[in-house]
């Protein structure tokens, strides 16, 4: 196919696949977290992280990652704090990160320089990034493997995992630093905007169906892989940029899901009736 | 004694006053307004780099300076601050270039209270190219009717008249030193004249005529040297890349033989890197003059010397 010539295609088709299966692994968790907007927050976080790397003269990627870490730990220690409120530590550690970010770039002396560590694309993937979101990839899905169940435990509910003997504090520490580093790259790597509604989008199709925690997790892989394959496809024939079309295309189907249901709930209910 | 020394004290305070009320512009150039009444200078403000650079030549010392848009930001979308706008309520003469370039220009001297400030269009009575049409230009186009390649310093004779524009914007405002800005401009003029003929000179023999761009900076050079530009994006650098543009761009390369693709610099090298490493060439810097950064000002880079390195960039991609 003319779609699967180009090296660049292959590229964002490799990590765009990659990144729809971790990204929901993540996403579910965090949504049963209440914290289904930490993508959007921490991506932004990074950018502070981005800065300081720039005026201090080490690798901008290292301080993004940084820089998302230290966000993420934030995230979870406030949460802990106001448990009943946790979004509201996503709102804090965000503004935090945007303020940092705005100040910082005042200091940074080659805006071009800054610029092309904001933005990412899917279609523009150089070697190195590609390496590192392999290497993440493996961490995660093996995270999320070992650790499957006391994961699933802490999502539902942090005290009773406390009293099944789970040690939640490690596991919320290495579930936090596996999402940190893996926004940070992300973003990096394919644009904030795919990384950010990946996380939730999938996982909100998938709650639909899913019956299950495990249903619920394989059909939010499924989900978000479809999104991104259909969503690059499009792109590449329809002439559209790919990032806000595999958003778009994930909103629709969610959209529609949501629609279709109703009318179903809505024969039926006539149906009992007659 | 008292009375003057109070009355010194009082002026200082109100000074003091007036220079803390004085938004300096986030520019490392003198603020032209705040000398403006002492040394009866120009005071000139420039909406961007090339524009800067021409004016200062042509004005040399008898003009006080300031370039809007800060070292090494990306012009196509900066708009003034509200500092910006009161700096122009004192300036003498605003130079822009025009032809779609500066969006913001219209709805700003609209505003401006400032009856005696010049403005003058750099590119006023130059013919203009037509933007190039893509589905996301069209949609643009439908709200500004016209739509114009703002490129227009890119090429040096072109150039050269936009620096005459100037030259006569300055002596409209000050007529007393119509010698001096005469003669910097004929100085200059010369010179634009010599860079026309090193890019005629050297473009001419070269065999290949097709340069990749990042955005669609260079029509006016390329119509002068007889070079096609393919450019990745449009007349705006910013946005994300579309895969079938890109697709478009590498069969292109391949075809043509396209052995280096340009990049700019204040746009980010990333799209260009994938397109090189695609067909395995090389990418380079091709300067579409917008804007310099702190190092190359520092370094005593001017549109000359920004010139003279694309020429030589593209001598080594047309072999």
């Amino acid at each position: 196919m003319a779609i699967f010539e180009y090296d660049f295609m292959r590229r964002a088709f490799i990590v765009g696949i990659l990144l729809a299966i971790i990204i929901p692994c993540i996403g579910i968790i965090v949504v049963l977290k209440r914290l289904s907007m930490i993508g959007d927050a921490l991506s932004h976080t990074s950018l502070a992280g981005v800065a300081a790397g720039l005026i201090m003269g080490i690798n901008p990627i290292l301080g993004a990652i940084a820089a998302c870490i230290a966000a993420a730990l934030g995230i979870e220690a406030i949460r802990k704090r106001i448990p009943k409120y946790s979004e509201m530590s996503i709102a804090i550690i965000m503004s935090a990160g945007v303020g940092l970010a705005g100040v910082l770039s005042g200091f940074v002396k080659n805006a071009a320089n800054f610029n092309s560590f904001l933005f990412g694309s899917i279609v523009a993937i150089s070697d190195f990034e590609m390496i590192l979101v392999a290497c993440i990839s493996c961490a995660v899905i093996l995270a999320f493997i070992l650790l499957y169940k006391e994961l699933f435990y802490i999502a539902l509910d942090e005290r009773s995992a406390r009293l099944a003997g789970i040690p939640v504090k490690t596991v919320n520490f290495i579930f936090t630093i596996l999402t940190a580093v893996t926004v940070s790259v992300a973003a990096r790597t394919v644009g904030a905007l795919i990384i950010s509604s990946l996380m939730v989008v999938p996982v909100a199709c998938a709650m639909e169906f899913g019956k299950s925690y495990k249903q619920t997790v394989l059909y939010s892989i499924c989900f978000a892989v479809f999104f991104t394959v259909v969503g690059l496809f499009l792109a590449y024939y329809a002439r559209l940029k790919p990032g806000g079309t595999i958003v778009l295309i994930g909103v629709f189907c969610l959209v529609l899901i949501l629609f279709a249901k109703k009318i179903m709930a809505k024969i039926l209910l006539t149906m009992n009736k007659l | 004694m008292k009375k003057i020394a109070s009355l010194l004290l009082s002026l200082m305070l109100v000074i003091s006053l007036l220079g803390g009320c004085t938004p300096t512009p986030s520019t490392p150039s003198v603020n032209p307004s705040e000398n403006s009444g002492i040394t009866e200078k120009l005071s000139v403000y420039a909406s961007f780099y090339p524009m800067y650079d021409f004016a200062l030549k042509v004005g040399g010392d008898k003009i006080e300076i300031a370039n809007m848009v800060p070292a090494g930001t990306e012009p196509h979308d900066w708009e003034p601050t509200a500092s910006d706008i009161t700096n122009l309520e004192k300036a003498d003469v605003f130079i822009y270039n025009g032809a779609d370039m500066e969006h913001w220009v219209d709805k700003v001297l609209e505003s401006l209270q400032n009856k005696d400030l010049i403005a003058a269009e750099a590119s006023q009575g130059l013919t203009l190219l037509e933007g190039h049409h893509d589905e996301e230009e069209d949609e643009n186009a439908e709200e500004e009717e016209e739509h114009h390649d703002p490129h227009v310093w890119l090429s040096p004779i072109k150039a050269k008249r936009e620096m005459e524009n100037i030259k006569n914007a300055f002596i409209q405002a000050d007529a007393d030193n119509k010698d001096y800005y005469e003669a910097n401009y004929e100085k200059y003029a010369a010179e634009f004249d010599k860079l026309d003929k090193e890019f005629k000179d050297t473009l001419s023999v070269l065999p290949n005529k097709d340069i990749i761009v990042a955005h669609q900076a260079f029509g006016y050079l390329c119509a002068d040297y007889g070079l096609n530009q393919i450019p990745i994006e449009g007349l705006s650098p910013d946005s994300e890349p579309d895969p079938a543009r890109m697709a478009e761009i590498i069969k292109f390369a391949k075809e043509h033989n396209v052995k280096i693709i340009f990049f700019e610099e204040l746009v980010s090298p990333k799209v260009a890197e994938t397109i090189a490493n695609t067909i395995g060439a090389k990418t380079d810097m091709l300067n579409p003059i917008e804007g310099l950064s702190d190092e190359q000002l520092a370094a005593g880079d001017d549109y000359f010397s920004a010139m003279r390195q694309n020429l030589q960039s593209l001598k080594a991609a047309l072999q």
